[in-house]
């Protein structure tokens, strides 16, 4: 607004804002409103908005039990999702979180065990159990050294914790904990690593055997004798080690496109032409970065009525007109700045010139475990249109979109919007005696779609449930 | 929320220096003042009333906390402790409320206008404020709204409003039906520049615009076509505007009116801010309940949609064909819910019955095979097997017995019970209770009429006290012909008045006089609505009259407000005298009442205000004794209708004389006068008073001189 409008629409700037000022059972109300009031509304303010709340709520609770926490999280994620059931974003983000606090307890356990170790090795075989296998993508930064010099235990504290809260721990474990350890270790800096060596095994998989679990043991055992006295900062550690976590979550969530848009050049092509459609940021970085180097013809599909203007101003600067993230870094020129040749078609046009377009890149809203994706409307109508035509469909997204549920009920997902978007509401016969659906979004079932990018990198839709599996606990998917 | 403000030092600088960093404010008028949703709101108030199972304020919230206001006041009405209780124990007042401030306000307003006045004393507003009604829903976004209005203010002081309206066409469901708000606009600058409500009756189709208008905009656009949402964005000047004018009672026919029309004298300019997406509506009336109802469902004001789930505790979801449902509906196998239905938690319905177009609340039962259509069921309903309700309103813990016919446009209010087998008629509002519901009093449940309701029914038909209104709301649910009359216009003025109703009844006697006396004053100055003024002015001059009598005030202080009083209002001589004359006599009658003898109550009210008396009547000098025959004709006319009126008559009249108020020859030309003894009450009234005249006549034969001596003697003959 020119003249400086006082009272700006609430929204996710005002959120974060406040966040900083306010307690934290306002700011979870407040959150909740404004996503019930869809003042925060598509995929990525949610995640970040939830995210920061959870990094409030998670510095907000006292004392050193596991359980305690887990068990706040979830409370504070059922009401979130109960708020506005159709960003799945926000579930998203609380399962994460929670994983990470399981990971947390689980590598104290381990630590525990250790210590333990030297005095009576049968008790290592039950901790081991105990143990779940290990996620380390979403730890990343462990190192067993520190690991250990941070994290000395209370051994009954937490064993007890994990098996009130978390029942599937009695499953046999896969693999020790040394292997966590080792596997963990090269993958300092973030969780892009662990998919760009295909070789590393999935842990919920294979078992790496053991590597020198023998020299390890002497040294952390060596290390956390000391601390073993010193119980008093393990509180300090829980709570540390997941708000690491979330921080690092934030990271990805930020960087999740420059990430995707790496992969750009393997998938786009000279001289291609590419169909897409809708205002998203990540495609238009995805395109971005390929036209840096190469020469190809972008297809917009307007996605009209609900996305439209976005679009447009996206198509002419470069940029959403009311976007949230207003720095200057996010100053991106249009594509068309970068030599780009971009035609802008209404959605109906989308069959018609199907049959000459090379690839399909679509946005999405959400993805779901069995591969299909909850995307802007018309997305569904491109596929089908790409489907005819053989032509592959490459979805582009966050690993944070991705979610554990499974579309039982696909009615469910999709949210319906605003009629007047259709038919002007002047129309006063017309709103009389005429129903309007104005869907919001589309579900594109996993057969329409060829190839996910994510920040970790490509994957068909059918290998989805094992990044799922990979980032969720199974424990958490229902909140 | 922290401040929000993001402006630029550079646009503060223009803004000028006092608009800087103050937090949006808005006032919610929770009570209209009306009595369009009776016998409903006799209950309850009718920002509580359930729009979509949601009460109706919870949306305006919605609205205020979309617009990024901080500072809210509610100003209650009717009902006040209900409506307290409520904001109380809503997510509004708890800490996590998207307002830094959530007040309520008491007061004894009877109007608008009041209310405005009240406001503008407390002084709690400090820059431009939100002007909203409590039952306005709306998903408008207002910054650029305030934009413009803030960019208007910079530039101009004067552009003291901005009123927001959402286009509508020509015919609309949601839009005003009985009345259309007509707005002249200067579409060049946005200014409003001419309002009027015109029924949409067939013989009124025209619009008086004042000829200067048209010759001094170079484009003018005359919109029917708006739908007035009552969002108004105001600078403190329009409180100030209020308090100003005694007189104000509806903010648009009212205010806007006025203000707009003294555009020469105040120089303040109001404007429009016109939308063209986005929804925007007042539940002004059942008929805008029943559409705006519809638009709900139909998700034209999404996001605010019942599956939305605004209020804590809801659980409603979307189903295909716009059903909402809540968790723990107990639907029985073979019921059908059609398209654009809400049912909410609790409810069960029966095998057989077919639901269509309807909302129905909590905890309702429905028996088999009732057809439901185009209802509006609130909680704890109850309705018998074998049922067809089409187009009605039943209000909480009502119960229908078993086949029962409810007919379009039917009202049935809080527990009323239906007896077996009855047809309840369109026109119909039944209701158990019998008059308003003051704080804290239980309800008054009147005698059930078993005609209407039925064998071991409960409930009788309500009666509008204003009779007028009723084709209004009958008109209400029922989308049929325009049946409104002006009458339902002026409805907002007079069903506030607190005062003895003399004064209305003998408004329309002198009726003809009054406006003569209006016109008059109105080519005399610059003020050309005094006529509309006037009946306030009766209001509150008798009222303040009245009681300076009774606490025995100053013959001078009396007259120092009334004074003011008709400044402030540029009423007539005629009407003064009729304020003063209208007190007096209730003060008289009031005495007597108490036993004071006529002579006296006469002497003590009359005898004490001579000085008062005198300033009402500046004729002494003129053979024509024009005020003088008015004021005894007011008299007369007020009388008329009094118990003993006769006797008052006639020892006022003396009195009078006495005390020289009124010269004899005022006397004669009253008795003289046609007026005097057109009508049979008030023959009646002064056939007593003929014997002081025919002393006067004989005494002022005799010795014309000397009049004062002689009315001594003839005051102690005569009685």
């Amino acid at each position: 607004m020119p003249q400086g409008a006082v009272a700006a629409t609430p929204g996710l700037q005002s959120f974060i804002k406040s966040l900083k000022s306010t307690p934290v059972e306002p700011s979870i109300e407040h959150l909740i409103s404004l996503l019930k009031r869809r003042q925060i509304r598509s995929s990525r303010p949610c995640a970040i908005a939830t995210a920061a709340l959870l990094l409030r709520v998670v510095g907000e609770v006292r004392g050193r039990d596991a359980g305690k926490l887990l068990r706040r999280i979830r409370e504070v994620g059922k009401r979130l999702t109960a708020a506005q059931p159709r960003e799945v974003v926000v579930g998203n983000i609380v399962r994460r979180v929670l994983g990470l606090v399981r990971e947390v307890t689980e590598d104290n356990a381990d630590t525990d065990t250790n210590a333990n170790s030297e005095m009576s090795h049968s008790f290592h075989a039950q901790h081991d159990s105990l143990h779940r296998p290990q996620l380390s993508s979403s730890i990343s930064t462990f190192s067993p050294l520190k690991n250990a010099v941070t994290e000395p235990l209370d051994t009954n504290l937490h064993q007890s914790d994990i098996s009130e809260s978390a029942e599937p721990a009695k499953r046999p474990s896969l693999q020790t904990s040394h292997t966590s350890y080792a596997q963990s270790t090269p993958m300092i800096g973030s969780l892009f690593g662990l998919f760009s060596h295909p070789d590393t095994p999935s842990t919920a998989s294979t078992p790496t055997g053991f590597q020198s679990p023998a020299g390890k043991d002497s040294s952390i055992t060596a290390l956390n004798l000391d601390r073993l006295a010193d119980l008093s900062t393990s509180k300090v550690d829980l709570k540390a080690e997941v708000l690491d976590g979330i921080r690092e979550l934030q990271d990805e969530l930020e960087q999740s496109d420059d990430l995707i848009a790496a992969n750009a050049l393997d998938h786009i092509h000279s001289n291609e032409i590419i169909l897409t459609h809708t205002a998203s940021t990540t495609v238009q970085k995805f395109l971005l970065a390929a036209a840096r180097k190469r020469k190809f013809t972008v297809v917009h599909a307007e996605a009209y009525p609900n996305d439209h203007t976005a679009t447009h101003a996206t198509v002419l600067t470069g940029k959403k007109r009311y976007d949230e993230n207003d720095d200057a870094e996010d100053q991106w020129k249009p594509l068309t700045a970068a030599g780009i040749t971009v035609v802008l078609i209404p959605d109906s046009h989308v069959f018609a010139i199907m049959s000459r377009v090379n690839k399909v890149i679509l946005a999405t809203h959400t993805v779901l475990a069995n591969g299909g994706l909850v995307a802007a409307a018309g997305a569904h109508m491109i596929a089908k249109a790409a489907k005819v035509h053989q032509t592959p469909v490459v979805v582009v997204s966050g690993v944070y979109k991705l979610s554990p549920v499974y579309p039982f009920d696909v009615d469910e997902l999709i949210e319906y919007g605003d009629a007047g978007n259709i038919v002007p509401y002047e129309d006063g016969d017309f709103v009389d005696k005429v129903d309007v659906d104005n869907p919001l979004y589309d579900y594109v079932p996993a057969d329409l779609v060829d190839l996910y990018i994510t920040n970790l990198g490509g994957h068909a839709p059918s290998y989805l449930y094992r990044i799922v599996a990979d980032h969720y606990r199974a424990e958490d998917i229902t909140l | 929320m922290p401040p929000k403000a993001k402006k630029g030092p550079s646009d503060k600088a223009k803004g000028g220096e006092d608009e800087r960093e103050d937090p949006l404010q808005a006032v919610i008028l929770a009570d209209p003042f009306e009595t369009r949703f009776s016998p409903l709101t006799l209950e309850r108030p009718r920002c509580l009333l359930p729009l979509a199972n949601t009460p109706l304020i919870e949306y305006t919230f919605e609205f205020l906390a979309n617009a990024g206001v901080e500072e809210v006041f509610v100003y209650c009405g009717a009902h006040r402790e209900q409506v307290e209780e409520y904001i109380k124990a809503s997510k509004w007042s708890a800490v996590s409320s998207p307002f830094s401030k959530l007040e309520l306000i008491r007061s004894t307003s009877h109007s608008i206008g009041d209310a405005m006045r009240d406001l503008d004393a407390r002084g709690l507003l400090v820059g431009d404020f939100l002007m909203v009604y409590g039952d306005v829903v709306s998903n408008l976004p207002l910054e650029s709204a305030l934009a413009m209005h803030r960019a208007r203010r910079a530039k101009d002081k004067n552009a003291i409003m901005t009123m927001v309206l959402r286009e509508a066409g020509t015919h609309h469901r949601t839009k005003a039906q009985g009345i259309s708000p007509i707005f002249v606009i200067d579409p060049t600058k946005d200014r409003c520049l001419h309002f009027e409500q015109m029924p949409n009756k067939e013989q009124t189709h025209y619009l008086s615009i004042d000829p200067e208008l048209l010759s001094d905009n170079q484009e003018l656009e005359i919109r029917q076509d708006l739908i007035d949402c009552g969002i108004d964005i105001c600078t403190p000047d329009v409180l100030a505007l209020w308090s100003d004018n005694f007189d104000f009672q509806a903010p648009r026919k009212g205010f806007l009116h006025s203000v707009l029309k003294d555009y020469e004298l105040n120089g303040k300019t109001i404007h429009t801010h016109i939308v063209t997406d986005h929804y925007a509506a007042r539940v002004r009336n059942l008929h805008a309940y029943n559409s705006v109802s519809k638009d709900i469902l139909s998700r034209w004001a999404y996001p605010l949609c019942p599956d939305s789930n605004l209020l804590q505790g809801q659980s409603y979801r979307l189903q295909k064909g716009n059903i909402y449902k809540e968790e723990g509906v107990v639907l029985a196998r073979d019921c059908v819910i059609r398209p654009k239905t809400v049912i909410g938690r609790g409810t069960s319905i029966g095998e057989g019955s077919i639901i269509s177009n309807s909302i129905i609340g909590r905890n309702c039962y429905i028996g088999r095979d009732v057809k439901i259509e185009g209802a509006y069921i609130w909680d704890y309903a109850t309705i018998g097997d074998g049922c067809d309700v089409k187009q009605a309103i039943i209000a909480d813990e009502a119960a229908i017995g078993n086949k029962c016919t409810v007919e379009p446009g039917a009202v049935i209010s809080y527990g009323v019970k239906i007896g077996q087998g009855m047809t309840i008629r369109g026109d119909r509002r039944i209701t158990r209770a019998k008059r308003r519901k003051e704080d804290g009093e239980d309800i008054i449940t009147g005698e059930p009429n078993i005609a209407i309701v039925g064998e071991k029914g409960d409930g009788f038909e309500y009666q509008d006290p204003e009779s007028e209104d009723e084709d209004e709301v009958v008109d209400g649910l029922v989308p049929g012909g325009p049946l409104y009359t002006m009458a339902n216009l002026s409805l907002s003025v007079e069903s506030i008045s607190t005062l003895n109703s003399d004064i209305e009844d003998d408004e329309d006697d002198y009726h003809p006089q009054r406006s003569a006396a209006g016109s008059f004053v109105s080519i005399g100055s610059t003020d050309s609505h005094a006529s509309e003024h006037a009946a306030n002015f009766d209001h509150d001059a008798a009222a303040s009259i009245y009681d300076s009598l009774v606490e025995g005030h100053e013959s001078a202080n009396v007259q120092l407000e009334l004074t003011s009083l008709r400044m402030s209002t540029n009423a007539s001589e005629h009407q003064v005298r009729r304020a003063v004359v209208v007190a007096f006599v209730k003060r008289i009658a009031q005495l007597m009442k108490a036993g004071t003898s006529v002579r006296d109550a006469v002497a003590q009210v009359f005898g004490q205000h001579k000085e008062l008396l005198d300033r009402t009547m500046f004729d002494k000098d003129l053979s024509g004794k024009v005020d003088q025959v008015d004021f005894m004709l007011l008299l007369q006319a007020d009388l008329a209708r009094k118990e003993n009126g006769d006797i008052i008559l006639l020892s006022a009249a003396t009195k009078l004389v006495e005390m020289d108020v009124i010269e004899e020859e005022g006397m004669q030309q009253w008795w003289a006068d046609v007026k005097s003894c057109e009508a049979e009450e008030m023959k009646r009234v002064r056939e007593k008073t003929q014997q002081l005249i025919d002393f006067l006549e004989q005494s002022s034969e005799e010795e014309s001189s000397e009049e004062e001596d002689e009315d001594e003697d003839e005051e102690d003959d005569s009685e």
